[in-house]
């Protein structure tokens, strides 16, 4: 129960606390991207390998029976070097990462240290790719071996999935996780619009009783709503979209007692007035030390 | 004048806040996209400062809207701004030429002098293992079998006659020299060995040792062999050139994985992760000199072995390195005090 608890009390894992007290959103990236990372980084090292194995061949540098050998080395020193200095230079980022946009950082909020990307990094030889040789090499004649290997790298796959942060045997032991790069992108403010409504804005008045309904996830919602763009809609989802408008328009007068019908012509205009309302009052009550997450924020209150 | 819903001024408070920081942000929308493309090592001076600088007070913004903005738009656009700045701006600052060159000449050694019991340990293991292995084999010889498998062996049994032993000792045969031979030599099995010592150091030290012990039961056996046809000096000289380097190598990834087992086993006053985390800065140190050490092992193997045929000079070679790295470990990095 307890334990049940504290799982729930933890700060979620998408945060990191950066060193200037702030925390930050970083969304931990999953195991498919950062397999599809790792596919690609694995084809841009083997197509490395197999340039220089043509060229030795050319050169009359190898034999058949020291193919696989020579194939087998050259990968690995090819390999880690690779995932070192691509982490080391990019900043987290190999190529294959660099191409889905995902970034290694360190787990506690510092900045990433070479001995950590050299440790995540040997670590992965060590998980993968050394057991995943063995398992190519040693077929039939040791099962084994083989038996073990595999379990070692479905164990190694597992121990991702039960980490909140995603985090692989070698992350955990250099202290960092894998997380998606972030995109700024700043919309305009909604606020901002509201007077250039002019006229219509004005005939939107509400009065402070009628915003106490709603909470901030009400709020965030409609605004959403409000950003979709509609000259991108073909003629049914637009029909679609303003039907949803009406029956928001609907509900919201209902429940705050807005007496006034809105007509058709107006319905933007008088929800971009009730955002704008709804947002003044709801801020304003937060500067007072009063936040409303939801419609449920007067429930508590009125027992006491 | 217009009058809108919100009062006389036509802005929210929130509203506000974001008009009067808005080209700030923008500013360092366009310096982090600078730094990520560029580097910031290749940054201007100015530019750097101002990323800095505008990065605190962006982060600033961002604690403070989340405290008076509603808006959604502007605290995911903050929230993504900082975090992609942060990213910048906590970036490792290395360069990888130093790097290369601080470990060698610094780091490499310093940790191996620091961590100096785990090593013993390690030489330790393989050292009562080879003694262990060479006692069995003149108790009995059939221990040989259980020790060598027979690929590892490879003819090199109590069946195989003296002169067929001395054969492999001095053979210069074409296709086991060069790239292919130095290839299969590093993949082979003391590779493997190294690796799992290493890494099943975790499991609580115990798979560590045992490897370790086991590797030298064989190699005892193996020299208890050559002992009792009268080649054991010869096969001293045959072992020496590569083996000074690789068993010490596989010595040292013990005595890494030993390092990361003790730190589960007895954490102190750390967490187990956190005193794992700690012995782990060491124990990686040790782990890159014991394959750096292989592939030179791989290299006198494949190379230098079949050249040299006359065993001082092997002797010579193979201690003579190993004097070398003994000397690395000790007199390098040494701060001049």
């Amino acid at each position: 129960m307890t334990r049940l608890r504290r799982r729930k009390n933890r700060p979620s894992p998408d945060t990191l606390l950066s060193p200037e007290g702030v925390p930050l959103t970083l969304r931990v990236a999953g195991i498919g991207v950062r397999l599809a990372a790792q596919i690609i980084d694995v084809a841009i090292t083997f197509t490395a390998v197999l340039c220089i194995m043509i060229l030795l061949g050319l050169l009359n540098l190898t034999n058949p029976q020291t193919y696989f050998a020579i194939g087998a080395m050259l990968f690995f020193l090819i390999r880690v070097p690779y995932y070192i200095a691509t982490e080391l230079v990019w900043n987290g980022q190999t190529l294959g990462k660099r191409v889905l946009k995902i970034k290694v950082v360190g787990h506690d909020g510092r900045s990433l240290t070479t001995h950590a990307i050299v440790l995540r990094n040997l670590m992965k030889e060590a998980e993968i790719f050394l057991p995943g040789t063995l398992l190519f090499t040693l077929d039939a004649t040791t099962p084994l071996v083989s038996l073990l290997s595999f379990g070692w790298i479905v164990m190694a796959f597992l121990i991702p999935l039960f980490s909140p942060h995603r985090q692989r045997l070698g992350d955990l032991l250099a202290g960092t996780h894998v997380i998606h790069l972030p995109v700024p992108v700043l919309l305009k403010d909604l606020v901002h619009d509201a007077p250039s409504l002019g006229q219509d804005a004005r005939d939107h008045v509400f009065l402070a009783h009628q915003l106490d309904h709603y909470g901030a996830f009400e709020l965030q919602t409609l605004e959403g709503l409000l950003r979709v763009d509609e000259r991108q809609m073909s003629s049914a989802a637009f029909n679609h979209h303003r039907k949803t408008l009406a029956e928001i328009i609907e509900k919201i007068r209902r429940k705050i007692g807005y007496a006034n019908p809105v007509p058709p012509a107006e319905q933007m205009a008088f929800l971009k007035a009730f955002y704008a309302a709804q947002r003044a009052h709801l801020e304003q009550r937060q500067l007072f030390g009063d936040r409303r997450a939801d419609k449920h924020h007067a429930t508590g209150d009125r027992k006491t | 004048m217009l009058q809108t819903p919100l009062g006389t001024t036509g802005l929210l408070r929130s509203a506000r806040f974001r008009a009067e920081r808005e080209a700030d942000w923008r500013l360092l929308e366009k310096l982090v996209t600078e730094a990520e493309r560029r580097g910031l090592h290749r940054m201007e001076f100015a530019a750097a400062r101002d990323l800095a600088a505008s990065y605190r007070r962006a982060t600033t913004s961002l604690a403070i809207a989340r405290e008076i903005s509603l808006d959604r738009a502007l605290l995911m656009y903050l929230e993504a701004l900082t975090a992609r700045a942060y990213l910048c701006v906590y970036a490792p600052q290395e360069r990888l030429g130093g790097l290369v060159r601080r470990f060698f000449t610094t780091s490499a050694p310093q940790a191996m002098r620091r961590s100096s019991v785990f090593i013993l340990i390690g030489f330790l293991c393989m050292g009562l293992g080879a003694l262990t292995g060479y006692l069995l084999y003149f108790e009995n010889e059939a221990w040989y079998f259980v020790f060598l498998p027979a690929d590892l062996a490879g003819g090199r049994t109590p069946e195989a006659t003296t002169p067929y032993l001395r054969s492999v000792i001095y053979d210069s045969n074409p296709d086991h020299s060069g790239l292919g031979a130095f290839a299969t030599f590093l993949f082979s099995h003391n590779t493997r060995i190294a690796i799992f010592v290493f890494g099943l150091g975790v499991f609580l030290c115990a798979p560590a040792i045992m490897l370790t012990f086991y590797n030298g039961l064989s190699v005892g056996a193996i020299m208890a062999l050559h002992v009792d046809r009268g080649l054991g000096l010869d096969m001293g000289g045959w072992l020496s050139v590569h083996g000074v380097t690789e068993i010490s190598a596989i010595c040292i990834a013990c005595g890494g994985g030993v390092q990361l087992g003790a730190a589960i086993l007895f954490p102190g006053a750390l967490s187990r992760r956190e005193a794992l985390q700690r012995a782990g800065r060491d124990a990686v140190k040790l782990a890159l000199v014991a394959a750096v050490m292989l592939l030179v092992a791989a290299l006198l193997e494949g190379f230098l072995r079949q050249l040299v045929q006359d065993m001082t000079i092997r002797y010579a070679i193979g201690w003579g390195i190993g004097a070398l790295w003994l000397a690395w470990i000790l007199l390098a990095g040494r701060s001049r005090a």
